[in-house]
């Protein structure tokens, strides 16, 4: 039985029962409490952001998809806001944290990569082009940020939550 | 043909796979799934709270009748409160509205503790059971020490050996499009000598188009000689 598509599937199946046994959580680089305790010095009490109809709606135009879940929770004081937001890159989920400060980006951080190529994107020498970024006409960032060759789909991923935390972060202040 | 047909088409899918929505999707079939020799693990319990029914396997949950997921983690209970209910893996706990849509999903950095080994419920209340001890939430945002005596646990229930084969039915692990294509294209989907064939055919085909083209303009060149 040796003619089977066994080498890819061997891989294949150990990645659906690692995954559905629960094991791969993917590069694990900062856990979400320990970055909100980053931000803040300690962990303040989590609010949380209702998706009405009409924000996911507007979270639908800039996934490109609908929002997987109804609220999203986030820290905040005065002048800052913390986000930990997930979403695919190709197949794997990628977490990250995003700080907005005043309407802006203040720092991103990647927590969790899960996809087996793109780790690029955890690089402050990529993270940095989101320092300072705002929202521009059409929920678009207002800079281009750079891509990386080989991780596509994670930058991607990481401008597309980006500019959902800049989106929520408005929200979270009407 | 019918070879070089599946090669066009193939790469052609494989060059669009992202913008046509490809990635992350699955195709379901018991036969495929052993084609690929992956092993379907039948469910062997469900988790029952109220009127909602959970059976998982294979990373599937089928949850209310619908199926959900396809890297999704082994449930360790369920639990329904008023207007939501609530499953609990290992490492996560999802939150869900009555009809089943998800409020909410909580990672290891949000949960009180981790592994999670039980969850129940007290008092219009969510109580886990972790390592790192037992807490209460009301809305599964703040968290606090929980001394409670009265929690009903969350608990599977056998299946009949009748309903794990309708439910492993259900719940037949997916192949990614994706990798399935890619299989198709390089003749690997064959087996071990279907990418040798694959480079057999690829080869015929760079003959095809050299013998063709010598056909086509050598007989043109000599005229023009002529």
């Amino acid at each position: 039985m040796n003619w089977r598509p066994r080498s890819s599937l061997a891989l294949l199946t150990l990645a659906l029962g690692a995954a559905a046994a629960g094991w791969v959580r993917g590069e694990v680089y900062q856990e979400a409490d320990a970055f909100v305790a980053e931000v803040f010095g300690t962990v303040p009490a989590p609010k949380v952001l209702w998706l009405t109809k009409d924000i996911q709606a507007q979270a639908a135009a800039i996934l490109g998809h609908p929002p997987a879940q109804l609220r999203q929770r986030y820290w905040s004081d005065a002048h800052k806001s913390v986000w930990i937001l997930e979403e695919i890159g190709k197949e794997e989920l990628i977490t990250a944290g995003f700080v907005v400060a005043d309407g802006r980006i203040d720092h991103v951080r990647v927590l969790v990569y899960r996809e087996s190529r793109g780790q690029e994107v955890r690089y402050p020498s990529f993270l940095k082009q989101f320092k300072g970024a705002k929202l521009a006409q059409g929920a678009r960032l207002d800079r281009e940020i750079d891509g990386i060759a080989g991780a596509t789909l994670s930058v991607g991923a990481m401008e597309r939550m980006a500019r959902l935390a800049l989106f929520f972060d408005r929200m979270s202040r009407q | 043909m019918l070879f070089f047909l599946i090669l066009a088409v193939t790469g052609l899918i494989l060059n669009h796979g992202a913008g046509l929505g490809l990635d992350g999707r699955y195709v379901h079939a018991g036969w495929l799934a052993r084609w690929y020799g992956i092993q379907s693990e039948p469910p062997r319990e469900a988790f029952r709270s109220g009127h909602h029914v959970l059976v998982a396997a294979n990373g599937r949950w089928l949850l209310d009748g619908r199926i959900s997921g396809e890297r999704l983690p082994q449930p360790v209970g369920l639990i329904e409160l008023a207007g939501i209910f609530v499953v609990a893996s290992e490492t996560a706990l999802y939150v869900f509205r009555e009809d089943g849509e998800l409020i909410e999903k909580l990672g290891p950095g949000m949960l009180p503790g981790v592994p999670v080994r039980a969850i129940g419920s007290s008092v219009r209340s969510i109580v886990l059971r972790t390592a790192s001890g037992v807490f209460t939430s009301a809305d599964a945002l703040s968290w606090r020490p929980s001394a409670q005596r009265s929690v009903l646990w969350s608990a599977p229930a056998e299946l009949s050996v009748a309903q794990r084969q309708a439910y492993e039915e259900a719940l037949t692990p997916g192949i990614p499009v994706q990798q399935l294509l890619l299989d198709l294209h390089s003749g690997r989907f064959a087996g071990r000598y279907g990418p040798v064939f694959v480079d057999l055919l690829a080869l015929l085909l760079a003959a095809v188009s050299v013998t063709g083209a010598w056909l086509f303009l050598v007989p043109r060149l000599h005229r023009g000689r002529h």
